[in-house]
């Protein structure tokens, strides 16, 4: 199975994967509490991305990864994904007030 | 395979994390579909209708399974539902150190005591 090590590059290569064949890519998750371990998958059922974790930061990620698909399955992969993009803008915009004030 | 309505689904998923706390997993799978037979689909296209797409969640615990389907419209109200699901669940993974400087003087104090830990 192919274990990506970088999250970005999962998160970009699934996004890839699913534009390219909207119908047929899937994405799946699986936690274990017992072992403590979180692992996903994005599949188009020709190639296969996976990604496991064991860490509390990562599910934070995962959850931004979840609007991420959640939008576009349920919009249409032509989205612009301008929610996220948008998220990022409005966390840009206060970090550049706050060094306008400190000058 | 049960088809639910949204928020019994999103109960079930609740009372399924609890269930496999101790031992077993849970599997949630995200697929785009229109619910629709391919042939109905040809048709719809031929006619110059809109498809609407859909998000089918399904959830299994490997012996049971639920699922749903989200549309455009509810798919806000679910993506918020379903992350406050997974953040109090999600509680065995660990945390990391955000100090790093924590992390090297751990290791260092580790290297040259024994392995039995220490209760400040």
């Amino acid at each position: 199975m192919v274990y990506i090590t970088s999250w970005d590059e999962f998160v970009e290569r699934s996004v890839q994967l699913f534009r390219a064949d909207p119908d047929a890519t899937r994405y799946v998750m699986k936690y274990r509490h017992c072992d403590g371990k979180l692992v996903l998958k994005v599949t188009d059922n020709r190639e296969c991305l996976k990604y496991k974790t064991d860490q509390a930061q990562e599910a934070k990620k995962m959850e931004k990864l979840n609007n991420i698909f959640f939008t576009l399955m349920a919009r249409g992969p032509e989205v612009d994904l301008s929610e996220v993009t948008g998220k990022e803008q409005t966390d840009a915009q206060p970090t550049k007030r706050g060094r306008g004030r400190k000058q | 395979m049960v088809l639910l309505q949204l928020d019994p689904f999103l109960n079930e998923l609740t009372s399924m994390f609890e269930r496999s706390t101790e031992t077993g997993s849970v599997w949630v799978t995200l697929k785009r579909s229109t619910l629709k037979s391919k042939a109905v689909r040809n048709k719809m296209a031929t006619a110059g209708e809109a498809i609407e797409y859909r998000c089918l969640i399904r959830a299994t615990n490997g012996k049971k399974t639920i699922s749903t389907s989200v549309g455009a419209k509810d798919h806000q109200r679910f993506q918020a539902s379903y992350a406050t699901i997974l953040k109090a669940h999600m509680t065995s993974l660990k945390k990391r150190e955000r100090k790093e400087k924590k992390k090297s003087a751990e290791a260092d104090k580790r290297e040259g005591t024994s392995k039995r830990p220490k209760k400040s």
